[in-house]
């Protein structure tokens, strides 16, 4: 105990400077002048309360970590089913799992399911980057610039040309896949830390060209007023514009607007099990064996015959692909975007995502998009603690898992010795 | 048959509990306040919700409309476009038919979508970018000027009375800061007063060094800028240092009494066109009073207009005694209203029929006096 | 000096300022980056927080009654490091320690989330309005032809340079010369090894962390005292760019972090002397895309050594 007496008087006076000046003392503004403000008596309080925990706790940590170790830690792994059991199950499981996905929002509330949408929105970001930075290893940090070009595509398309969602999908996957082997030819020789500042410059180049850019993009203003996708041609709106058809008038049935949301997330669906499929596919053919063999091992690839290059091009256009899918259904979601959607911030969020689901790891990366949009909105009752707590959580969660949420698995056999 | 018999029985059943719910919680009325409570700009949304809060505790002291009590309930959206659009579901989602809000044209335009198509009617009492009205909503009003009628009332003044020689047109590339500089570099412009410099600055910015030498290269003599105080504030303040004494003038986004704080005495002087300043009014005398008891400052932007808002959504309540938001459009259209920011009226895209702007002269001290015209 | 040489000159003057405060800031970029190889995303929050413990502490002093410039300097100067430090100090003990030795994309999320955290952390605190307070250090020293085009440097601007020399050559000297300084250059080279040696590696990180959180906290007052605006949201930009600072001069290399706030503020003042001043930035990016292109780890950073 004497010999915990000093780090924890150490981390109780941390503690007092970490609080004294910042939240004891608040500055206060009165027209032109500025004056300073002793906090109130429970402020105070409450720093002392801080300082004594820390203390406290710093001071009897060896005893409360024996304390821990004494509790037994519950083993669940004897209520899983054995692997066999479980291989059979899975199929099973999955299918359960689509057939709830589509059954579902017709059971919830219209908030739940467009918060639904948003969620499988990053989902295909998660995905898409996870193909960049947990497959091939390429540290992205500019990802966000791809989805805003999937995002722009649809915009002016549908603004200047009066394309429909479903032609500029395909037009938004392309241009944004064309974009990320434009940007990435140059920097892949570029190493680690380096190709991320790289990336980041390119995500902030592209969004001040896009607010700049009035004449086009509207800049600041955004584009307005854009196409929602259409079921072959039926509208989900009140009325239908010109020379088409609403669903509801087409069904003869009574006009919802919950259709227009549960279409929207159907879609959104679609697109997400597209995108899982695809990348499962393509993470099994030699190009995606080569985006690992590359992350582990970049020499041992090149003497191996492989062009890194090519592969490390490859996976960036794939990741912008996926990027300007997702872009293009959030313009249709929105109805309206401008360039503040598209900040870093968002670039870091879906970074994020994908290292909190452990890189590589798919079931993960939407473990982890679900946890950092619900998340959020779940905290929404705390107002404006809101934010604060959604930094504090993303430390305490990498702390507590730093190999992700479901770290990647590779199919391996175990040889029995009994 | 039978089956079908019991199906609409239970139908019927099911309808009458329900009637039975909505009649039980009938006596209050919800009202959704959509404005950042986190973020930049939460400064912003905190003078949206103290305004419309006042006024619904008012309405309710004074017995509430047609016998139900109003009840505020605070969304978020960070004014984040993205957040906008679920808080506009989520409200959809609450049943909550009639909104004050958002703040930031940004939000407003993709939640005004959602409102319109549901029903829903929003009055947003800060948000002043043209496009939001122009789609010929039936259901979106805002009981504050429009950003073009702003930047009318400055360029008329600067070609009337100030007749720059060499003007500059300065902006932070928003939403709002550019689309007042252009208004009024193009008003400008016909009228023979030509921008020898229209550009932007970086919102968020703090150092202006490079702007400032080059508008004292210019030999500017007039700078109109479209923004905020929190980046006017900083140019004032290095001109001042800089030894460049150009005359300024700005939108109501300056207009706030942190410039004071950063402009000092750079900021005697500067122009501004703003809403009449409605706690200074006689008649708003006593709401001042209440929001000073309650220690909030009523002197922002946007507090009255909010506090009108509500003002006029339960006047038409009041009138029809109805809440479906389309009659209530139908009444807000056809009449005028008595508030705390004078008499209004609205025209049919939603937009208050005569504009609230003055033009106005700043002092160091953070007050201000209108400019006799 | 013709029009145009004098306008240079004062661009050049500007653009200097700007970059010996990115300097200052990169700086702790930099060292965290050659010791451990991590970004540390919550570095510009440090630098913000500086900039609020120097503001509490002069206006603090002002109101209690002291008038004396350079006491109410030196108090605000020791405050403002001494919270900082401790700031950079907790952040490293908190957020990075437990993660050490694992994968190094961990420490990055874990330092968006310190600083999203810190950001709000300060808002909460303190407000998230403007605050500003009037000029300590006013005046300056104008030349050149009025008639022609005049150039003036302000008191400030020459505090700025002068105590950002007299930082980066104290900071070059400990480095070079000191125990310490032996230890961080050991630590950066081979870090198993330097544990071998006896040397406690955690307190050299720690004492990285503490160092560069120092620096930052100089750069908030100065610039606190320039601008004379904080509000919490300060951090991130000044970080965003004092980071690219850092990679353009070469990361890891305190000469090159140096360097690389010197260019990055010369040309953004120069861009926004010669072209619209929104494309400042693009052209500040693009000159950091060009020059790792043609230099893939920055100008002064040493190439790495590739380890089978």
């Amino acid at each position: 105990m004497q010999r915990a007496l000093f780090p924890a008087l150490f981390a109780a006076g941390v503690t007092f400077l970490l609080t004294c000046l910042v939240i004891g003392v608040r500055l206060e503004q009165e027209g032109p002048t500025l004056t300073v403000v002793g906090a109130d008596a429970s402020t105070w309080g409450w720093i002392a309360f801080a300082v004594v925990v820390v203390f406290l706790f710093q001071l009897f940590q060896g005893p409360i970590s024996r304390l821990k170790q004494r509790i037994p830690s519950a083993d669940a792994t004897g209520l899983l089913p054995g692997e066999q059991m479980r291989n059979r199950l899975k199929p099973w499981l999955f299918s359960l799992i689509i057939v709830g996905l589509f059954v579902w929002p017709f059971m919830v509330s219209r908030g739940a399911v467009d918060l639904a949408t948003l969620t499988l929105i990053y989902v295909m970001l998660g995905l898409g980057l996870n193909i960049v930075v947990g497959f091939a290893g390429l540290l992205d940090l500019g990802y966000v610039a791809f989805y805003a070009v999937g995002a722009y595509t649809y915009a002016l398309l549908s603004e200047y040309f009066g394309l429909s969602f479903w032609a500029c999908l395909p037009i938004a996957g392309l241009l944004a896949a064309t974009f990320g082997c434009i940007l990435g030819f140059p920097v892949l020789r570029l190493r680690g830390d380096y190709l991320a500042i790289v990336t980041l410059g390119f995500g902030e180049i592209i969004r001040i060209l896009l607010n700049n850019w009035t004449s086009v993009t509207g800049g600041p203003n955004g584009i307005g007023g854009i196409d929602k996708p259409s079921l072959f041609g039926l509208e989900f709106s009140r009325r239908a514009s010109e020379g088409s058809q609403t669903f509801h008038e087409f069904f003869g049935i009574d006009y919802d607007s919950s259709h227009k949301v549960i279409f929207l997330y159907l879609v959104a669906v679609l697109l997400v099990l597209l995108t899982i499929y695809v990348i499962n596919r393509v993470q099994r053919m030699p190009i995606g064996r080569a985006w690992e063999a590359l992350r582990e091992d970049d020499i041992a690839c090149r003497s191996l015959g492989l062009n890194p290059t090519v592969i490390k091009l490859s996976a960036f256009t794939m990741g912008a692909s996926f990027a300007g899918f997702a872009g293009c259904f959030f313009a249709a979601r929105q109805g309206f975007i401008s360039p503040e959607s598209f900040t870093f911030i968002e670039s870091a969020i879906i970074l994020a995502i994908v290292v909190l689901g452990g890189m590589g790891s798919q079931f993960g990366v939407i473990l982890a998009a679900i946890a950092m949009t619900i998340l959020p909105e779940l905290a929404r009752e705390f107002q404006e603690y809101r934010m604060l707590m959604f930094g504090g959580v993303m430390v305490l969660m990498m702390l507590w898992r730093p190999q992700g949420l479901l770290p990647m698995k590779r199919p391996h056999l175990e040889l029995k010795t009994s | 048959m039978t089956k079908k018999a019991t199906f609409g029985k239970t139908l019927v059943a099911a309808g009458t509990l329900m009637a039975a719910i909505t009649a039980a919680h009938a006596d209050t009325l919800k009202i959704g306040i959509a404005g950042p409570v986190t973020g930049p700009v939460a400064q912003y949304g905190d003078m949206q919700k103290i305004g419309a809060m006042m006024a619904i505790d008012k309405i309710n002291e004074a017995g509430g409309v047609n016998g139900m009590t109003l009840e505020g309930v605070i969304y978020d959206d960070a004014c984040d476009p993205k957040q906008a659009v679920a808080v506009a579901n989520r409200i959809v989602n609450d049943d909550i038919r009639h909104v004050i809000g958002h703040l930031c044209s940004s939000s407003t335009e993709p939640a005004s979508d959602i409102y319109e198509e549901e029903g829903v009617m929003m009055i947003t009492a800060a948000s002043t970018s043209p496009s939001i009205t122009e789609k010929g909503y039936e259901l979106i009003f805002r009981t504050i000027g429009l950003d073009s009628l702003q930047g009318t009332l400055a360029a008329d003044y600067i070609k009337d009375k100030i007749k720059p020689q060499r003007l500059a047109v300065i902006h932070d590339k928003q939403q709002y800061g550019e689309g007042l500089a252009t208004t009024v570099k193009e008003i400008l412009g016909d009228a023979g007063i030509e921008s020898v410099m229209f550009e932007g600055v970086t919102p968020g910015d703090k150092d202006f060094s490079a702007l400032i030498a080059k508008l004292k290269r210019n030999n500017i003599d007039f700078v109109y800028y479209g923004g905020y105080h929190p980046e006017l504030g900083l140019i004032l303040r290095q001109s001042r240092e800089k030894g460049f004494d150009a005359a300024f003038m700005g939108p109501e986004g300056v207009v706030n009494s942190d410039l004071a704080a950063i402009a000092g005495d750079a900021m005697e002087g500067v122009l501004a066109t703003a809403p009449k300043s409605f706690d200074q009014s006689p008649e708003n005398a006593a709401l001042v009073e209440a929001f000073k008891e309650r220690n909030e400052d009523p002197s922002g932007p946007f507090v009255f207009p909010a506090y009108s808002a509500i003002q006029v959504m339960t006047e038409a309540m009041d009138a029809t005694g109805k809440t479906d938001p389309f009659e209530l459009a139908e009444h807000l259209r056809a009449n005028r209203f008595d508030t705390t920011i004078g008499e209004i009226g609205f025209d049919a895209k939603g937009d208050l029929t005569e504009p609230t702007f003055e033009i106005y002269t700043l002092h160091a001290d953070g007050s201000k006096t209108p400019v006799s015209k | 000096m013709t029009e145009t040489s004098l306008y240079v000159l004062q661009q050049l003057i500007n653009g200097l300022t700007i970059g010996s405060t990115y300097a200052l800031i990169a700086i702790g970029y930099t060292m965290v980056y050659g010791i451990i190889g991590m970004i540390n995303f919550a570095h510009g929050e440090v630098y913000m927080i500086g900039t609020y413990t120097a503001f509490i502490t002069i206006i603090g002093l002002l109101t209690m009654g002291v008038g004396s410039l350079p006491i109410i300097l030196l108090l605000a100067l020791m405050t403002a490091v001494i919270i900082s430090s401790t700031y950079g100090y907790a952040i490293e003990r908190v957020a990075y320690r437990p993660l050490r030795g694992g994968p190094r994309l961990i420490p990055l999320i874990t330092a968006i989330g310190m600083s999203i955290f810190l950001q709000n952390y300060i808002r909460l605190a303190q407000g998230s309005r403007d605050l500003a307070m009037p000029a300590l250090i006013s005046g300056g020293i104008e030349f050149g032809d009025p008639a022609v085009f005049e150039v003036s440097i302000s008191w400030m601007q020459l505090i700025i340079w002068v105590v950002t020399f007299i930082s980066m050559t104290a900071l070059a000297l400990f480095i070079s010369r000191s125990r310490l300084g032996r230890a961080c250059r050991a630590c950066a080279q081979d870090r198993g090894m330097t544990n071998l040696l006896g040397i406690d590696t955690n307190r050299i990180i720690a004492l990285t962390f503490i160092i560069g959180a120092a620096l930052a906290a100089v750069a908030g007052l100065l610039l606190g005292l320039y601008y004379g605006t904080i509000n919490p949201y300060i951090g991130f930009m000044a970080g965003l760019k004092a980071f690219t600072a850092a990679v353009l001069g070469g990361i890891g290399s305190i000469p090159g972090a140096m360097l690389g706030g010197l260019i990055l503020g010369v040309t953004e003042a120069l861009t926004a002397a010669f072209f619209p001043s929104e494309y400042k930035d693009v052209v500040a990016f693009s000159l950091l895309v060009l020059i790792l292109l043609f230099r893939p780890t920055g100008l002064l950073g040493k190439p790495e050594v590739e380890k089978v």
